[in-house]
Formats: structure tokens, sequence, C-alpha cells
């Protein structure tokens, strides 16, 4: 075949998926940022609650309802930061707290650290196998002073959701709050968002709380004293990210009543009903996704009546990747999870038994969460080709694509703005105009390389490759005397 | 409109919609900091008088005069920077600073407030009614529980709490219930603040058929050692349906409950029933301080779930004598974790 030959080939082709695709993509496209438009006029109502009851309300936290809460820290290899960590976790607002830390097998210290910060004693307690835990127990051990309410588990390393489960084995207290070791929690976060638990103690069985990008801000002792945008564009630029999709999102999924997404960086759960389902799914990439989804099986299963809640205000800071290496792995990493739970829990799909999390979450997640990279890869495909074939003219072309990265630009903004009305914690001016200047660059080479990274976790699960976790480098907070 | 026009159309839209919302997102920022510094000047020429009076320095009255005189803008921002002090301080601080209040006309106003169309006015008027103590405003916050908004709902719970008169205590335990409920954690706050005059609402909640008002009532019952429930409380420790209802129950029998407890406790330490129920009675046991609730817990010592076991042995040191003449000599697991974190805090007790 002739070179001409090829190309008058491929033209055709070209022409012939675009005929195929441009409807549906142009329905998907506008419904897609439709939704997302929804979410945040949900997520804007939720806000407005909040604002009002902040403007309004004499904040009483702390009453006699109040559930008492175990703080489950997984750590494996924390040595440079668990002491502060703890610290900061043992001096948060709450009446009743305590913390469950397990060090998973860690080579650096981490336990010498934890020994040597709170004078550690031996105990020979027994943990209960409330849910199953396969990795042996080394020891247990409290702090000599009788009073700190701190536990230190060593086990065999078996991972971060054998390591949580068996936090949840020792825990004592009714409400579990699983935290990332390397978190950051605002002094009253905890009070925060026990609230819904509080205020309905017998529906509530979940709540999570926001995280946002701690990069760049100034931590003192381990509390964040200033809100600063990161240094480097990549980080900044998911600052805007978890803004749009984990603070609004979820809120907005929230107040709809179908949330099916709680971060296991932050998320806060009633003990039993984490012990009746089984606890962490050691097998899962995306432990934290398929817990709450299990517990939404279970409950509805069972003809409960039962909440899941996000809480947007108290917040759980943590430092996001700021090199490309390391948001590759994550990226793989939560597509992977996000695939493989959605497959695990296809029998949930479209039923009405399971409410508004069959009928209207799961079908989301699966056509605009899980299908999104291939349509988007399609598009980055295709367009540039059309465009290289001349079967597309160019300002035709061009229209398009500043009408697709403009709406995703508007909803971006529409987070923003809600944003700026209710929580505002970026109080400087730079970081406002750092923020408006991320969320139009996002769409310049982050957003394509997430949506090949996020396919690559996808193929590599299909393809029954093994899931590697990788390291998280950690850069430290910029911590500064004040 | 053909297609082509259309695609022209639709970016230059979004275009300016993405526009509007820049203006919008440094507008608010700019409304926004122009109002807190605009609050803050005018507060600022009443800032000694206000943290005189908030301090409980004032007392030849100067500084409350002073504020008195206030009018105009400055009188608005007064009011809110007292009430959100009144949030804060007791005592005769807080007396004097509703005195400048009541001096404002601010109480009055709450008054009429309560049925004002914005919501935010509404729960403002009720938690100034709730923090100046107005008695007369029982009935507007008592009809403010069935609010439409949320928030002024919880405002009304919140302020009746603060006024504390018991004669409401019904409407706040109704109020749980209903399709547009209270928070339950703001209905028990209120009740613990109406003293003793509510036992018998607490007892009727009791039979309510809302697990939510039945929690709130066992709840309160237990913290305030409201024995008549008692009898109600040991019929739910067995036959309540919901789980939360019956562990909380069970902390509260622990408060409130007398020898013949002991043996409605121990019925739920068998191993048939649910776990977390199990833990909360023997919990219960130890708290309650009967001694023949040693043997009891004994047995349980040997019990095949390690925390019942150690929650046994620590219960069994809390009865004194008899409790640690029950756990004796015993090793294992359970009994040793518990003598020797006992040991730590008397140990910690004789240093501090």
């Amino acid at each position: 075949m002739s070179w001409s030959g090829a190309v008058d080939g491929l033209r055709a082709v070209v022409l012939w998926l675009m005929d195929l695709t441009s409807v549906p993509i142009l329905v998907y496209f506008a419904v897609i940022n439709a939704s997302y438009l929804l979410l945040i006029v949900l997520a804007s109502l939720d806000f407005r609650t909040e604002h009002r009851r902040r403007e309004s309300e004499v904040e009483a936290f702390g009453g006699a309802l109040t559930p008492g809460v175990s703080l489950l820290v997984p750590a494996h290899n924390e040595a440079a930061g668990i002491v502060a960590s703890v610290q900061a976790l043992l001096s948060l607002r709450y009446p009743r707290h305590e913390v469950v830390v397990v060090d998973d097998g860690s080579s650096d210290g981490t336990f010498d650290r934890l020994r040597e910060a709170f004078d550690l004693v031996e105990v020979p307690r027994r943990l209960p196998q409330d849910v199953p835990v396969r990795a042996r127990v080394v020891d247990v051990h409290v702090p000599r002073d009788g009073r700190t309410r701190l536990l230190v588990v060593r086990k065999e390393n078996s991972g971060r959701s054998e390591a949580v489960n068996l936090a949840l084995n020792a825990a004592t207290e009714p409400l579990v709050a699983m935290i990332d070791a390397d978190s950051i929690l605002e002094p009253d976060a905890l009070l925060r968002v026990t609230q819904p638990f509080t205020d309905d103690p017998t529906r509530v069985v979940a709540a999570g709380g926001a995280i946002r990008p701690v990069n760049g801000s100034r931590v003192v002792s381990g509390r964040i004293v200033s809100v600063r945008m990161p240094r480097q564009w990549l980080a900044r630029i998911q600052v805007v990210e978890y803004l749009r999709a984990f603070l609004l999102g979820r809120t907005g999924w929230s107040r709809s009543g179908a949330l099916i997404l709680i971060s296991g960086a932050f998320g806060i759960f009633r003990r039993d009903v984490v012990v009746e389902v089984g606890g962490l799914d050691p097998t899962s990439i995306g432990e934290d996704f398929e817990l709450v989804l299990r517990i939404h099986r279970c409950m509805r299963d069972q003809g409960r009546d039962y909440r899941v809640a996000f809480v947007p205000e108290p917040v759980s800071w943590t430092e996001v990747p700021s090199t490309t290496r390391v948001l590759r792995s994550q990226r793989r990493r939560w597509h992977r999870g996000l695939w493989e739970t959605l497959w695990a829990y296809r029998g949930m799909l479209l039923r009405p038994r399971y409410g508004r999390v069959g009928l209207v979450a799961l079908p989301y997640y699966w056509v605009f969460e899980l299908f999104a990279p291939l349509l988007e890869l399609f598009g980055i495909v295709i367009v540039p080709l059309a465009l290289l074939l001349g079967v597309v003219d160019i300002p035709y072309a061009l229209l398009f694509l500043a009408l697709a990265y403009g709406l995703a630009i508007l909803v971006t903004l529409s987070a923003m703005a809600a944003e700026e009305w209710s929580f505002h914690r970026h109080d400087r001016w730079r970081d406002l105009g750092l923020t408006l200047v991320a969320s139009v660059l996002e769409n310049i080479g982050y957003r394509q390389l997430t949506v090949w990274w996020r396919l690559e976790g996808w193929w590599a699960s299909l393809r029954g490759r093994k899931q590697v976790w990788g390291v998280m480098t950690r850069t430290g907070f910029e911590e500064r005397a004040p | 409109m053909t297609a082509r026009t259309l695609l022209f159309l639709t970016p230059t839209v979004v275009l300016a919609a993405c526009l509007g919302l820049v203006l919008v997102i440094v507008g608010t920022k700019v409304a926004r900091t122009r109002r807190e510094r605009r609050t803050a000047a005018l507060v600022a020429p009443y800032r000694i008088d206000l943290l005189a009076v908030s301090a409980g320095e004032d007392d030849d009255g100067s500084h409350r005069a002073r504020l008195a005189q206030a009018d105009g803008p400055g009188r608005d921002a007064l009011d809110e920077a007292m009430t959100t002090l009144l949030g804060k301080v007791r005592g005769t601080p807080a007396d004097h600073l509703a005195e400048v209040l009541h001096a404002h006309g601010a109480i009055d106003r709450a008054m009429d407030d309560l049925e004002h169309r914005s919501s935010v006015r509404r729960a403002r008027a009720a938690q100034l009614l709730g923090l100046c103590h107005i008695h007369r405003a029982l009935t507007g916050l008592a009809a403010a529980l069935g609010d439409p908004t949320p928030e002024v709902r919880a405002s009304a719970a919140h302020a009746l709490g603060l006024i504390g008169n018991p004669a409401v205590a019904r409407r706040v335990l109704d109020a749980v219930g209903t399709s547009h409920p209270i928070p339950a954690g703001a209905a028990a706050d209120a009740l613990e603040g109406m003293g003793t005059g509510i036992s018998e609402a607490l007892r009727d909640a009791l039979h309510d058929a809302s697990p939510t008002v039945r929690t709130v009532a066992a709840q309160v019952s237990g913290e305030g050692a409201f024995t008549r429930s008692t009898p109600r409380l040991r019929e739910l420790l067995t036959h309540d349906p919901d789980l939360t209802v019956r562990e909380t129950v069970a902390e509260a029998l622990a408060h409130l409950g007398r020898a013949e407890d002991v043996e409605v406790l121990a019925r739920h330490t068998a191993g048939e029933q649910p776990t977390p129920l199990r833990r909360a009675c023997v919990t219960a046991l130890g708290e309650l301080g009967e001694p023949s609730a040693a043997p009891l817990l004994a047995a349980l010592l040997d019990d095949a779930d390690p925390r019942l076991a150690e929650q046994a042995a620590t219960a069994l040191l809390c009865l004194g004598t008899v409790g640690r003449e029950a756990l004796g000599d015993r090793q294992g697991p359970a009994a040793d974790t518990a003598r020797i974190l006992a040991q730590l805090r008397t140990a910690q007790a004789g240093t501090s």
C-alpha cells in the first residue's frame, strides 16, 4: 500500500470514528460537567448551612453525648515524624480519646523513638481478634505515667490494612478514626467530625473529614500555623484538584445521601460496624473505598436505617506528591483501586435495594470516574490526528477544545467561589492568584498526564500485575519557629 | 441557529462565565476583608471597656456605662462582639454584658427576631435570648424547636438549656424524634441544664418510639442519676431492639444502678449477647462498685474474649478488697495487664 493510500485509509478511519463518537462524546461531556456543577451546587447548599450555623449558633462541642474516639495510626518507617504526630494527636481538643499506634514492622527505629518519648512499658495484653489479623503481634506497650492514653502495638510487617485492623482490635472506644501518621489534624477536627455521630447517634455509621494539601504551609510542633500555597506548580494544581474533587465533590455526594468514598487518611467510623463488616480488606488496593461500599451493602442488606456523612470543615492536612514519579504511582494506585472495587461490587450496580448508592453513585463512578480517562485519551489522540489529516478544520477544533477546557475551568472556578465564600482557608491575595492560575494550568499537561497514569493503573490490573505500593517520598513540613 | 454558530457561542458564554466567577471570587474576598476591617474599627473604641467588663473588672460600672452609650453601627457591632463574649464567660461578667445588651434594646429586638423571615436572624435571636437567660422567651424558643431551619432548632435547644427551665423538657425530647429533629447532642446538653425537674419527662421519653429519643433520655438519666428512670432502663437493657440504646442504658445503670442491678447487668454479659453490649455491661459492673458482682467478674477472667477478660479484671480492681481478693493471684494476660495498669496509675498518683 502506498503512503497516500495509508493516509487516506487512516483519514477514513478517523472520520468514521468521529462520526460514530461525536454525539455520544458531546452528550457525555455535557452530562459530566453538568454533574460536577450539580455536585458543587449541592455542596454549596451544605456550606451555606455550615456558614449559617457558624454565624448563628454558639458552638457547643464535647457535650454529654460526645462518643469516645480511638485514633488508629498505622506506622511503617515513620521514625522522623512519629513522635510529633502522636503528641499532636494526643493534644487534640476532645473529651475522651486514645491513640493506638501500630508499628508495622518498621526497620528505622520508629518504635524506639516512641519508647523514648513516652517512656513506654510492655504489658502482656492479649488483643481480641474482632477482625482477623494474620500477622503476629510482637508486643504491646503503654506509657509509664499510667494516664496518657496511648497504646503502641508492634507487629510483623504485613501492610497498612492489617495494621489498621490490628489497631481496630486494640481500640477501646466506640468510634475509630483512621489517621495517617504523617497527617496533621486541626485542633478541633475530632470535635467537628464526630458531630454527626453526636447529633444522630443511632443512625450515623461513618463520617469523612476534608483533606487538604499541607505543602508550603507553616507547621509548628505538629500544628498548622499559617496556610500557604505550595512552591511547586505540581502541588499547587493538586490544591485546586483536592478542593474541587474531594471537598466539594464529597460534600455534594453526602448532601445527596450517596457518599461512597471516605478517604483513608481521615475517616471516622463506628467501631462495631467496622467489626461487623470485617474491617479493612488487606487484599484491596482501594481499601477505604472498599470499606465504605461494604458498609453500605451490609446496612442495605439488613434493611437498617443509617447514614454516611461528610463534614467539610474539620481539616486533615496531608503532604501531596511534589514529583511526577510519586504522583504517577499514586494515581495509578488510585485508579486501579477504583476499578477493582467497582468490579468487586458490580452486584450493587443499578439494584434498587441499594438505593441512591446503587442507582446513582455507583453508575456515576463507573461512567464518569472509571471511564473518564479512557474517553479523554480518545479525545487527546483523535483531535490532533484529525487536525493533522485535515479531517476537521482548525477553527472548529480550537473552538471545541476551548469549550472542553473552558468548562473544566468553569467547574474549578465554581468550586473556588464556594470555597472563598465559605471557608477561605488561604488568606493571602497572592495565594488566591496562584490558585486561579493553577485552575487554568491544570488543563495544560497535568490533566493529560494523570489521564495516562490512571489508564496505566487500570491496564496493570487487567493484566493481573501485582500492585507495588511504592514509596511516598516526603519532603517534610516546613517547621519554623513562630 | 447553526451548529457552527452554537459552537462559537458556547465557548464565549463559558469564557464570560469564567470571568464572572473570577470577579465573584475577588469581590467576595474584598467584601469580606472590608467588612472585617469595618467591624474591627467600630469595636476598637470600646475594646478596653469590653475587656474590663468581660474580665469582671468593672466594679464601679463606668465601663458598662460607656458601652451602654454606644449608638448607631457601633452599637450593632458591639452587640455582636458581646454576644460572642457571652458564650465564653460566666457569672458576674456575663450578667454585666447582658445588662448592656438590655440597655441597647438587643433583647427586645431578639424577641421580635424569633419570627423574622431570615433564619440567621432567628437563630441569632435564640442564641442571644438563651445566653441572657430571658425566661419570658421560653414560649418562643420552645416554638422554635419546630423551625424549618436546622440551625434555628439547634440554637433554640441550646438556648433552652441555658435558661434551664424544666417545663420545656418534654418539648425538647419530643423535638429529637420528629422528621425535622434537633440534634441529639444539643438536646442532651439542654436537658442536663434543666436540673432535677425533668425526671418525669425522661421516664416518659424512655418509652418513645424513636431510638434517638430513648438514647438521649437514657444518657441524661445516667448522667444526672435520675433514679425514677431505673425500672424502665432495666427493661430497655433486655428488650430494646437498638444496640446503641442498650449500650447507653448499660452506661446509665453504671451511674444510677443499685445492688439489684448487678444481676440485670450480669445477664447481659452472657456469651450469646452482642460483644459491644457484653463489654459495656462488664465495665458498668465495675463502675457500679457492688461487691456482689465479684464472683461473676471472676468467672469472666477466662472468657474467650480477651478484651472482656481484661475489663473484668479491671472491674474487679474497682470493687475494692472483695474484688482484689476475687482476683487473688490469678495469672494470665488479662489479670496481669489490669494489675500493671492499676500499679502504673497508683504510682503516678503517688508522685503527682
